[in-house]
């Protein structure tokens, strides 16, 4: 493809990029700091017939993910049928026994969902996680294309790639379609949040009006957001930048500086639209996506158009043993830790790690989850001035509202470390724009 | 956007001043930066005292870039240009990503390494600066939001300008502005002590001698005039 005039001017999109403030933040020793969000130009392609199966794979996906929250916190057929073990729902920290029986408005539990792929080298995309809880990335590809376009016009020119730039009308038809009747807000809990950059811009993509949360509050159970004359506008759709635990103290965490109170009554009773519902996290712990091919049969009857990446549950004795004999070309991950943390790559550990690693996953077996090690492909990225290869997944992201869609674009995140696979932007990682060919 | 929030009236009222703040000691800065070519030592005193600010400072080279570059100075220009941007940041949904822009590359300028040329470098601020104003006019659509952020904007002004001894017709011109944005707002003002402000500055212009003295006084009415934290 033609895109040299994109490349030349990468140092000139990252001084834009700079210019915009497009961050992340991150803790180190406990102190927070900013960081620019390395932009590689050269993009992550992803042709109309390998989009057109994406797009199957993830909605059907994200559809039965839907299906599973709403059973969980209501009938549990699924754990009734004997298709996931009960201890794998009721054990998770992302089960919140407080959102039982709460349905939240037309049935939708995860409306932004962020689904991140790999493509191997034989050509398939494996799923390797579901984030169906407050999934961040969307902003970066969406203001880096908005650059590119501007610097490298030709480029867009003479290639067939769809225009990404909906996302802000995606996710404001996705607000609306939930909206119990009220402003739409977007809630941070501040600046000093890694995603902070992400939730001021979609507010200003989507005209929403960013709030914190002692700008909203709680009367006869309705939110309201609080204006400075001291007048009051009812707010019919939250997207909460704010883990559960958070979210109202007097519901989950008592200590809970950053939550709005009883704003689950509000919800429970449906006059305000929670996106993503709370309680999700029970359908993307590490654990229970094992069982998500299982669910797309249980729920949709049928075959799951997209791989998960082969995956072994220590729990079932089978698996453990599997685990216990080739701990040593496995990846292990701990169901509990998220952004690239727990994740322990077993050829890199030494005798003694390996041993002390078998024990550990043998005593807490329900904590880990073993998945093979994926060869997938390597994209390229400039470096100084040659090509290198490196480790690059994709986040996909999915709006269900009226209906179930796929963002034809996604954040690709790459390593910039030769040997590493770790590619989450709190580990030095960058990104590239995903680019989805028309023909 | 749309509905103003007690914590947003707030940002954008500290933005306005912050911004001011960095603008109209920027400018001044480069008269005093001047007269310490042939001046002798310690001639920024007088500034400091003017300003109300802690005379910490050993030299004129060391007032020259610890007053611009300090990071641990809380008088100094780049902590001033970080309150103003850290007012700004949490306000993008309403600026806009274009507006923040401005301050962005301002704040950018104060956190570059280069200081071999001071003024030269911090030409850009003024004109970030400036062009963070005109912007704000262009792309900032509520305008209850514009007229807190000139309100704070005129505040700090004429606050450093009654400091400053600027010449009273200034002073009056700025109050003029100021009060034309007060109106505007729906903001809470204590009419009571605009009055009060509204005579002294008037005494100031038309009767020197009886105004003088005031300045302090003056600058309490000034500061309080509006209720924000």
């Amino acid at each position: 493809m033609n895109m040299e005039q994109l490349v030349n001017h990468v140092d000139g999109i990252n001084r834009l990029l700079a210019r915009y403030g497009v961050k992340f933040g991150i803790y180190k020793n406990q102190t927070f700091h900013e960081q620019l969000f390395p932009f590689d130009a050269i993009p992550r392609v992803i042709s109309k017939d390998d989009f057109a199966l994406l797009e199957r794979g993830l909605i059907q996906r994200v559809d039965a993910l839907n299906l599973f929250l709403k059973d969980v916190y209501g009938e549990k057929k699924i754990i009734k049928d004997g298709v996931i073990p009960e201890e794998f729902v009721f054990s998770s920290s992302g089960y919140l026994a407080e959102c039982e029986g709460a349905c939240p408005p037309k049935d939708i539990y995860s409306h932004i969902s962020g689904i991140d792929l790999v493509q191997g080298k034989d050509g398939n995309w494996y799923i390797l996680e579901d984030n169906l809880r407050i999934p961040s990335g969307a902003s970066y590809p969406l203001i880096a294309r908005e650059l590119e376009r501007r610097v490298a016009p030709d480029t867009f020119r003479k290639n067939p790639i769809i225009d990404n730039r909906n996302y802000a009308k995606m996710l404001t038809d996705t607000m609306e379609y939930v909206n119990t009747g009220g402003i739409r807000v977007i809630m941070t809990p501040g600046r000093y949040n890694a995603a902070y950059f992400e939730h001021s811009y979609l507010a200003e993509r989507t005209g929403s009006v960013l709030a914190m949360c002692s700008d909203l509050f709680v009367e006869k159970n309705h939110l309201y957001y609080r204006d400075y004359r001291g007048g009051k506008q009812k707010v019919g759709v939250i997207y909460r930048r704010i883990s559960d635990e958070y979210l109202d103290p007097m519901t989950f965490n008592p200590e809970s500086l950053i939550g709005v109170p009883n704003i689950m009554d509000v919800y429970r009773s449906g006059n305000v639209a929670i996106v993503n519902a709370p309680g999700n996290g029970i359908a993307d712990d590490k654990g229970i996506y094992y069982f998500v091919p299982k669910m797309i049969r249980y729920y949709l009857d049928q075959e799951p158009v997209l791989r998960n990446a082969p995956t072994y549950l220590p729990y079932y004795e089978e698996d453990r043993k599997y685990v216990l004999e080739n701990i040593h070309k496995l990846v292990i991950k701990d169901v509990a830790e998220a952004g690239g943390y727990g994740v322990i790559f077993g050829n890199e550990l030494s005798k003694e790690k390996l041993e002390d690693m078998k024990e550990l996953v043998t005593r807490e077996s329900r904590r880990f989850i073993a998945q093979e090690v994926i060869d997938f492909q390597d994209l390229y990225i400039v470096e100084g001035d040659e090509k290198v290869a490196r480790k690059a997944d994709l986040r996909a992201f999915v709006l269900s509202g009226e209906t179930t869609k796929v963002w034809p674009s996604g954040l690709t995140r790459f390593s910039r470390n030769p040997d590493s696979f770790v590619v989450n932007s709190s580990q030095g990682g960058g990104f590239k724009d995903t680019w989805v060919l028309s023909q | 956007m749309g509905a103003i929030s007690i914590e947003k009236l707030d940002h954008l009222y500290w933005l306005g001043r912050y911004t001011e703040r960095v603008y109209t000691t920027l400018r001044k800065f480069y008269r005093i930066f001047d007269d310490m070519i042939e001046a002798p030592e310690g001639s920024y005193t007088y500034y400091c005292k003017r300003l109300n600010i802690p005379d910490i400072y050993t030299s004129n080279s060391q007032f020259a870039e610890e007053y611009l570059y300090g990071k641990d100075n809380p008088d100094s220009l780049y902590s001033n240009m970080s309150r103003a941007f850290d007012n700004a940041i949490v306000l993008r949904d309403e600026l806009s990503s274009n507006v923040l822009s401005y301050m962005q590359m301002a704040l950018d300028v104060f956190e570059s390494d280069n200081h071999a040329s001071p003024l030269l470098e911090l030409q850009s601020v003024i004109d970030y600066l400036l062009a963070f104003w005109g912007c704000v006019d262009d792309y900032v659509e509520d305008e209850d939001c514009r007229n807190i952020m000139k309100c704070g904007k005129y505040i700090e002004r004429l606050d450093l300008y009654i400091r400053l001894e600027y010449h009273t017709k200034d002073i009056e011109k700025e109050f003029r502005k100021l009060l034309n944005r007060l109106h505007k707002t729906q903001m809470y003002y204590d009419a009571a002590k605009l009055e009060k402000l509204k005579d002294m500055i008037d005494a100031k212009i038309h009767c020197p001698e009886q105004a003088e003295g005031k300045d302090a006084e003056l600058l309490d009415y000034l500061g309080n005039i509006i209720e924000v934290r």
